[in-house]
């Protein structure tokens, strides 16, 4: 500490020195002071500051984002979300894009895993061939509010499913993220992807994550998922789910959705901890 | 008394003017700089995933069109379907299978389960298959318990370590059947319980176990049988307490597994035997380009020594160079080398292929032996808890396989037996999972 603080002050004195032999600034309010020339320039020299702290490990970096998530789903007790969730042909393709279906839900959620869906908007682009509804999506919300898309790879049960490094650092603001990249251990699973995380050490919470298959999870239909990206966002002090959008190529033409298309699920309007009443997830027999 | 109610209510008044603790464990909102950055991240997806990733248009959204909390709980889910069997001891073998199931329960909740039942008439020796099974997750103590209750009367193989899902293609087209069978009715449960990396589970049965006798000499292109006999079980009722443990090791990628049957007549059965096979497999990664897979089984079977509790050598899950169940015996030891490419072979080599073809190659190596009481002809093999070592069966070969998320993975295999004998390779077809000498374990 000592050592430290020496440091800050000779910077200090150095960037005092520094900044009154300048050369004289336009502004007619100039401290009164001598006038150096650039040739009585004072040098000085930084003592090195030796750290002794020890960099925190992979291992450790890991068990803290581990006990981050956990905090985090910890600190909500009730959500309430609007989730759209979107079907969308010639993702990739030259033609125009045409939207398949949008299911637009309200899904509250309270813990332990109470949960209540209601649809708003079931939206499905007309088979013209066939003169009716085309392609249909069922979206299923689920209780919890652990995200496990989001944080799959980095709960303590799957640490020996994957191998981990450190790709880089980013200081932005007051915010030290991590990029961390992961990969499953085994190669047996095409189901299995590998991916990077960009991690807040602030909070020690995944705040991005993209995903990559490097061989088709669903062959012989799929013929790649050429992209996923994971987004999450803070409202209201709370990290929660923001997107999930997949891009993928089929082998073969599917009816109506063609040979490439992106499924995404997008949260809105997020009120957590609100207090959601018990009684908001009755069931129809207690429903008046 | 007075100056008790009095400190109560003073400490009441002084814990409802304290700050809340909940504010104090929120976590701060971020700072611009971070918003920035990951708003950065956002319009480059917005550019990629284009509408896909637009905001929504909130307008029209008044209505609700459908309400969960105004469903019923339970819904019943109904299925059925035409099967079809063909062996050469149960011939043609037509039925219907059906199942019955509510809505799957919230995580952690115990629900009704699902029931699946079937019946078939085998019209070889005309008489009628049938049985029903009920599954349901249950949770205890807040931890899961898979059950497992069987009843009925079923067509069975005498090897019980191996399944193989091809068998009734080769004896229904040819007549390329080599699997051994005999028939069970009764009952069978299992419990069993997962908790991270081990599993373990405890089951009983209590089953009539009977020889069966080919009946059906026919197949689709009118071959000669290549196994015209079938081996006979001995006709008993079997009351079988079963054990199994099986692990994950933690930062290891081993995988190993333990099971124990034991049939005593104290328990009320026929047989007096006591069963125990042990199969561990390593799943090692070569970088990004093949996986390497030894595996390692080992199994004991002292009492009496029904063949229906044997151990038997040959077939695409253990020996590919044999035939399917060509060896038996009351002893089994048997090792497996796969090593396995990551990528699709034929792209490496720059042969055209339809894109749905990904084909992985592999090379393998494997060798086994059976020892102690042959079921088939009765002689007994030296070998005392670990085989002769003339007794050994080597192979080499090559394979294709094919990943698809239909079913596992597809293997095509050309097998070379090494070592004094016959040197005939073999071909093989079949499904399996890359560490096959391992069970599979319950679904999530």
């Amino acid at each position: 500490m000592a050592a430290l603080l020496t440091c800050l002050t000779t910077l200090a004195l150095a960037a005092a020195a520094v900044a009154g032999t300048g050369p004289p600034p336009a502004s007619p309010a100039r401290p009164s002071g001598p006038t150096l020339a650039a040739e009585d320039t004072m040098y000085t020299e930084v003592p090195p500051v030796l750290v002794r702290a020890p960099r925190v490990t992979l291992d450790e970096i890991l068990g803290r984002v581990a006990r981050g998530e956990r905090r985090r789903d910890s600190l909500m007790t009730d959500q309430s979300v609007l989730v759209t969730a979107r079907l969308v042909r010639n993702a990739d393709r030259k033609r125009p894009t045409e939207l398949l279906t949008e299911t637009i839900l309200r899904v509250y959620k309270k813990k332990p895993d109470r949960v209540r869906t209601q649809v708003l908007r079931d939206y499905k682009a007309r088979d013209e061939k066939k003169k009716r509804a085309g392609v249909g999506v069922k979206v299923r919300a689920r209780g919890g509010m652990d995200e496990e898309v989001v944080n799959f790879a980095f709960r303590p049960e799957a640490r020996r499913q994957y191998k981990y490094r450190i790709l880089g650092r980013d200081l932005v603001g007051g915010h030290l993220i991590y990029r961390i990249a992961f990969e499953p251990r085994s190669l047996l699973d095409a189901s299995v992807p590998r991916g990077v995380v960009w991690i807040d050490t602030n909070d020690f919470v995944i705040v991005h994550q993209e995903l990559i298959f490097d061989r088709s999870p669903a062959a012989p239909f799929i013929k790649n998922v050429n992209r996923v990206v994971i987004e999450r966002q803070n409202v209201d002090g709370y990290w929660v789910l923001k997107r999930v959008l997949l891009r993928a190529e089929t082998t073969i033409p599917l009816p109506q959705v063609g040979k490439s298309f992106d499924f995404s699920l997008r949260f809105d309007d997020y009120a957590i901890n609100r207090g959601l009443p018990d009684s908001l997830f009755a069931g129809p027999a207690e429903v008046k | 008394m007075k100056t008790r109610r009095f400190l109560a209510a003073a400490l009441a008044a002084a814990l409802a003017a304290a700050p809340r603790p909940a504010a104090a464990q929120a976590p701060a909102a971020p700072d611009t700089s971070l918003g920035g950055f990951l708003g950065a991240f956002s319009d480059s997806t917005d550019r990629y995933f284009g509408v896909s990733a637009a905001p929504v248009d909130t307008a029209g959204l008044d209505t609700v069109l459908f309400d969960s909390a105004l469903r019923p709980p339970r819904r019943l889910q109904l299925g059925g379907a035409p099967t079809f069997d063909f062996s050469r001891v149960d011939g043609s073998t037509p039925g219907l299978s059906a199942s019955l199931g509510v809505t799957p329960p919230e995580p952690g909740h115990t629900g009704w389960g699902k029931l699946r039942g079937g019946i078939a008439r085998a019209n070889g020796p005309r008489v009628t298959l049938g049985d029903v099974r009920y599954t349901n997750r249950l949770w205890l103590a807040r931890q899961p318990f898979e059950l497992d209750l069987w009843g009925g009367r079923k067509t069975a193989h005498l090897d019980r370590d191996d399944d193989d899902l091809l068998t009734l293609v080769g004896a229904f087209l040819s007549g390329s059947d080599w699997t051994q069978y005999y028939r069970n009715q009764g009952f069978e449960g299992s419990v069993t319980h997962r908790h991270g990396w081990w599993r373990a589970s405890a089951g009983y049965r209590d089953v009539l176990q009977s020889p069966l006798r080919t009946t059906a000499t026919w197949n689709l292109f009118g071959q000669d049988l290549e196994t015209p006999w079938n081996l006979a079980a001995t006709r008993g009722r079997a009351h079988e307490l079963e054990y199994t443990a099986a692990a994950r090791w933690p930062r290891l990628p081993l995988h190993t597994e333990i099971g124990y049957q034991t049939s005593s007549r104290r328990l009320g059965s026929d047989f007096e035997y006591r069963r125990v096979r042990a199969a561990a497999g390593l799943d090692l990664t070569l970088g990004r380009f093949a996986s390497l897979v030894p595996q390692f089984s080992y199994g004991r079977l002292t009492g009496d020594l029904p063949p229906q509790a044997s151990f038997y050598l040959g077939g695409s899950g253990s020996l590919r160079s044999l035939h399917r169940d060509q060896r038996g015996g009351s002893g089994l030891a048997l090792a497996k080398l796969d090593l396995i490419g990551a990528q699709d072979l034929l792209a490496l080599l720059h042969i055209p292929h339809p894109e749905a073809l990904p084909l992985q190659g592999a090379l393998f190596a494997a060798t086994g032996a059976g020892w102690g009481r042959d079921p088939y002809t009765g002689t007994v093999v030296p070998g005392g808890d670990w085989p002769d070592r003339r007794g050994w069966v080597s192979e080499a070969g090559a394979s294709l396989l094919y990943n698809t998320a239909l079913f596992p993975t597809l293997h095509l295999s050309y097998a070379w037996p090494i070592g004094p004998g016959p040197h005939e390779g073999r071909w093989t077809v079949w499904f399996a999972r890359p560490l096959d000498l391992l069970r599979s374990e319950p679904e999530e």
